[in-house]
């Protein structure tokens, strides 16, 4: 297939470079988090090391994801979720055991989370479902597309891994939210949810009630998992308006702040960095969301906007999430900042899912021949 | 595939894209406020509090009270010792610390992770968890050099306490350990790592002794460092200590006491003070304050002579013949005895069926009470026990304080028992017979007693009848428990038989005479098996260690306004003249004459001897 000039000519640039330059912020991050004034041959396994190695492979396979024409995702949807599906039951039979929690497969060379692959068959499955429907959702509707989310979403959080499971569930509701829902139907659900909200109470493990007792009184366990809120909150406050500088952060140098690497990347940024800092990452994340929204509206064909759309709320949803636990405004979720925390897979699934993206615009001049 | 390509155009639905975008917005200001609240509004607190947060506290250890002995001999130090710790919060990598520790130490490295593992939830992040109490210089110096380069690694001085004469003191001053869960519940401010006194002394005085924590605050770096420090509290040393323990003395005793099992007694007579209390085997405090292997402990533990175990204090013995006294006592107190009237001893007294036997086969002829006490006539006392029936006999010995702790200052005393005819009821289900009231006049049978219980005794017949509490600190006060319940002349009646024992011809405690010094004494024989008439026929050096009866001897001694009572049980000794005889007579020299008589090699060599042999047959400790 001889590659369109036009294609080249299409591409969201903007979205590309936001993509590359938060991964760097994030990889320079990860370098002041882990501890590298440790003294030569002592620091752990150097994390931004591995990250960026993750990061090439990442744009590796945003390019793969911008090669072919993503109309042909269309029909791989179902096969897709399928093949999906069985990956997560596999999980349950043979899946690698880490922190008490069966989620990876053991692939030899990496160990495999089905869950990552699952929010981008979310993604494929209700843009083909949503761009289908005619009308705005009512009951019955609403009801079919919420049950193939529930499908992944069950199986995720009998892992348990109530993060992903959930934010399954949100990418989905997010997308049905952009095809828009009868009014009776959106009066009815900010009725119910409230409602359901106590009730989801019982279902939750210890530690994750535990975790929200603790968010809304973080000093009941200061030592416990307290710790990590009144930690990261004096990391992020500490930091002031221009910041200590980079590597300074008395708070991340000296491991007071736990999962420093991970979960809460941002308040060894807030820390160095300050207001400044911080404000900055914000107004890149919200143009990088920004970007998706356009390539939402000018998209070819419906499938290609809530395709951009459902990636939209993949990454809104983990950075409101993420970035509300570090600041002290949402209990602690496991949910990690896209391309700022560590996270091999992660990482990976975030570039395959920005070129899906770019894929959407690059080939939006398809159908304007006439 | 057909609607693949020709897919109309429709465009995304507009309020969709509105609601993109007001979530964008939302996003933004939501976080743009919080973070404005957190880093401008509040950033100078979470400042100063970030720099709390480099400040660490750490607490100052106390140097526990030292324990002198009476002329102020030092018997326990503290040294200093250094601590091995890992502080969580600036470890990158525990388990190669952990490995690494195990290769500078020779530990292993699975205990190490698994004390760390169990102590992890008991230590905040940022105070060290130590993992080697007890580095020796050699491992301190290899760690000292590596320290920089493993930052999470803490040294911590502490004083470690140091018993010059571990062995001597275990049973008095005890030992102190780590605490653990129990003593920290009780004492708040124990923390882990903390040592306590767990036996003894160490124990009983632990609040004297401990002294309180300082504390001090310092900042650390990156890696974990101090930079400054301030002492906020200086510690405060533990109060010191003075035992009423005659050190010589009771290396005297030791000497002569090791190599075999029994326990030795002094004591003051006059202020209750103890001046040697020795037991055998023993063990060493110092094995304890470095933490104990648990092979060593199974060792302790496992060992069929109990060197744990405290013979002065919690071990019970019948008294044997010194508890004539105690029956002769009772008589001349309820007026049932005349001391002029004499007995005639045939050598055995019939009882119904029963034959009791006098010791001497050919019997003593005609005792008085005096005669009978210095030859240790059984067959008198068989006749004043039948009078005095166990009832008499119990209450007057509870009155002189037998039956009852004495409430020494040391954990885990034992009361002993001096039976009465409902206790046997209870005990044994059968009622009390005339046999046992025969039994129990001459000290065998159901009386058991301590070697304290004895020592307290006899320096009331010598003090004019106080009963004394045991005191182990110079500086108490004595306490007069009760009184023994006979008059001046009745009391005299007592103590002459005991000095008459010694200087008769016929007494049985003729090796303890002392040239200027007033010695009374009393020999006794517990019972340890009723032995078969086969073993009746051995010689004493045939019979098995373990039949072999236990040697008592009751002492007193006076000169110059000083007296002194002495309680010695040699187990297995045989008999109270020839196995604790020259115990005591040794005691005597020593404070009298600041003699040291030095355990003869051919009573060493033989107790060795009998050890070796006895441990070829399997021993049954006796459970006592």
């Amino acid at each position: 297939m001889p590659i369109d000039r036009r294609l080249l000519l299409y591409i969201n640039w903007p979205l590309f470079g936001l993509a590359v330059i938060l991964f760097l912020v994030g990889v320079l991050n990860l370098y002041s988090a882990s501890g590298t004034r440790l003294e030569e041959g002592m620091n752990m396994a150097p994390f931004y090391h591995r990250q960026l190695l993750w990061g090439l492979m990442g744009m590796v396979g945003m390019v793969v994801f911008m090669l072919f024409d993503y109309r042909h995702l269309k029909t791989l949807a179902w096969p897709l979720f399928w093949t999906t599906v069985i990956l997560l039951v596999a999980v349950f039979f043979m899946g690698k055991t880490i922190y008490g929690a069966r989620r990876w497969l053991d692939l030899g060379f990496m160990n495999f989370q089905p869950s990552e692959l699952a929010k981008i068959a979310i993604l494929i499955v209700g843009a083909r479902i949503l761009s289908k429907e005619r009308e705005p959702l009512n009951f019955i509707r609403l009801a079919y597309v919420l049950g193939v989310g529930l499908v992944l979403a069950g199986l995720i959080i009998k892992q348990p891994d109530l993060g992903s499971g959930l934010s399954i569930l949100m990418i989905l509701g997010g997308m049905t939210l952009f095809r828009g829902v009868t009014a009776r139907v959106f009066k009815t659900c900010l009725f119910i949810i409230p409602c359901l909200l106590p009730l989801s109470w019982f279902f939750l493990h210890d530690y994750q009630k535990q975790r929200i007792m603790t968010f809304l009184d973080p000093t009941t366990d200061p030592l416990g998992a307290g710790y990590h809120i009144i930690q990261s909150e004096i990391a992020i406050g500490s930091g002031g308006f221009w910041g200590k500088g980079f590597l300074e952060g008395t708070q991340s140098q000296l491991r007071f702040l736990p999962e420093r690497h991970t979960d809460f990347a941002v308040a060894v940024l807030g820390e160095e960095w300050g207001f400044v800092g911080t404000m900055a990452l914000l107004t890149l994340f919200c143009v990088f969301l920004y970007q998706m929204v356009v390539i939402a509206r000018d998209a070819r064909g419906l499938f290609g906007s809530y395709l951009a759309a459902g990636v939209f709320f993949y990454f809104f949803w983990q950075i409101l999430i993420n970035t509300g636990m570090v600041l002290g405004l949402m209990p602690v979720v496991g949910i990690p900042l896209p391309f700022i925390s560590y996270g091999g897979s992660a990482t990976l699934v975030n570039f395959c899912l920005v070129g899906l993206v770019l894929n959407v615009s690059m080939r939006r001049f398809m159908f304007k021949q006439s | 595939m057909s609607d693949l390509y020709n897919e109309s155009e429709q465009q995304a639905p507009r309020s969709g894209l509105v609601l993109l975008q007001a979530l964008i917005l939302g996003l933004f200001c939501l976080f743009a406020i919080r973070l404005w609240y957190l880093q401008i509004h509040r950033g100078e607190d979470y400042k100063i509090q970030a720099l709390e947060n480099q400040l660490r506290q750490e607490s100052i250890p106390s140097p526990r009270g030292l324990i002198r002995d009476r002329n102020g001999d030092l018997l326990a130090v503290n040294e200093p010792a250094y601590a091995l710790g890992i502080i969580r919060e600036d470890c990158p990598d525990v388990d190669r610390l952990v490995h690494q520790i195990a290769t500078w130490t020779g530990k292993d490295y699975f205990e190490l992770k698994t004390l760390y593992n169990k102590n992890r939830k008991r230590v905040k992040p940022f105070e060290p968890l130590i993992i080697v109490p007890d580095l020796t210089f050699a491992q301190l110096a290899v760690v000292e050099t590596n320290k920089l380069r493993w930052p999470g690694l803490e040294i911590q001085f502490r004083p470690r306490r140091l018993y010059r004469y571990g062995t001597l003191f275990a049973h008095v001053i005890g030992y102190v350990a780590e605490a653990d869960e129990e003593d920290m519940g009780k004492r708040p401010e124990l923390a882990l790592g903390d040592y306590v006194g767990k036996q003894g002394i160490e124990l009983m005085l632990e609040d004297r002794m401990r002294g309180a924590k300082g504390l001090t605050q310092y900042q650390v770096d990156v890696n974990g460092r101090r930079l400054k420090e301030r002492v906020l509290k200086h510690p405060q040393a533990g109060h010191e200590i003075s035992l009423s323990i005659d050190l010589g003395l009771q290396q005297l005793c030791m000497d002569w006491l090791s190599e075999e099992a029994g326990g030795v007694a002094v004591m003051d007579a006059d202020t209750g003070q103890l001046w040697a209390l020795a037991t055998a085997p023993s063990y060493d405090s110092n094995d304890f304050s470095s933490g104990l292997s648990s092979k060593q402990w199974a060792k302790l533990r496992d060992n069929p002579l109990h060197p744990m175990q405290n013979r002065v204090i919690q071990s019970v013995y019948p008294p044997g013949s010194i508890f004539k006294h105690v029956v002769a006592g009772a008589g001349l107190h309820y007026d049932m005895l005349d001391p002029n009237e004499t007995v005639f001893c045939s050598g055995s007294m019939k009882l119904g069926r029963r034959v009791f036997r006098c010791w001497k086969h050919w019997g003593h002829g005609k005792v008085d009470l005096n005669r009978a006490l210095v030859e240790s006539c059984d067959v008198y006392f068989y006749k004043l026990g039948k009078k005095l029936t166990v009832d008499r006999m119990s209450e007057f010995a509870h009155a002189v304080g037998f039956g009852h702790k004495t409430g020494i200052r040391l954990p885990h005393e034992k009361a002993g028992n001096i039976p009465t005819r409902e206790w046997k009821l209870k005990r044994f289900g059968e009622s009390w017979q005339g046999g046992d009231n025969l039994n129990m006049s001459i000290g065998q049978g159901f009386t058991l007693v301590t070697p304290l219980q004895v020592v307290r005794f006899f320096a009331g017949v010598i003090n004019g009848g106080k009963l004394l509490k045991p005191l182990l600190l110079k500086d108490e006060n004595p306490v007069v428990q009760s009184r023994i319940p006979l008059d001046d002349a009745r009391l005299e009646l007592l103590h002459k038989a005991l000095i008459d024992t010694v200087e008769d011809r016929h007494g049985t405690c003729r090796r303890i005479r002392t040239k200027g010094v007033v010695v009374g004494g009393k020999t006794g024989t517990a019972q340890v098996v009723r032995l078969t008439d086969e073993l009746k026929e051995l010689k004493d050096d045939e019979i098995p260690y373990r039949f072999r009866d236990h040697a008592w001897m009751a002492a007193t001694a006076e000169k110059d306004g000083k007296r002194f009572a002495i309680a010695c049980l040699v187990e297995h000794g045989l008999h109270g003249g020839s196995g604790s005889g020259p115990i005591v007579k040794a005691v005597i020299d020593y404070l009298f004459n600041g003699k040291v008589t030095p355990k003869p090699e051919e009573r060493k060599a033989k107790a060795r001897a009998v050890r070796a042999l006895s441990l070829k047959h399997k021993e049954k400790p006796r459970a006592n």
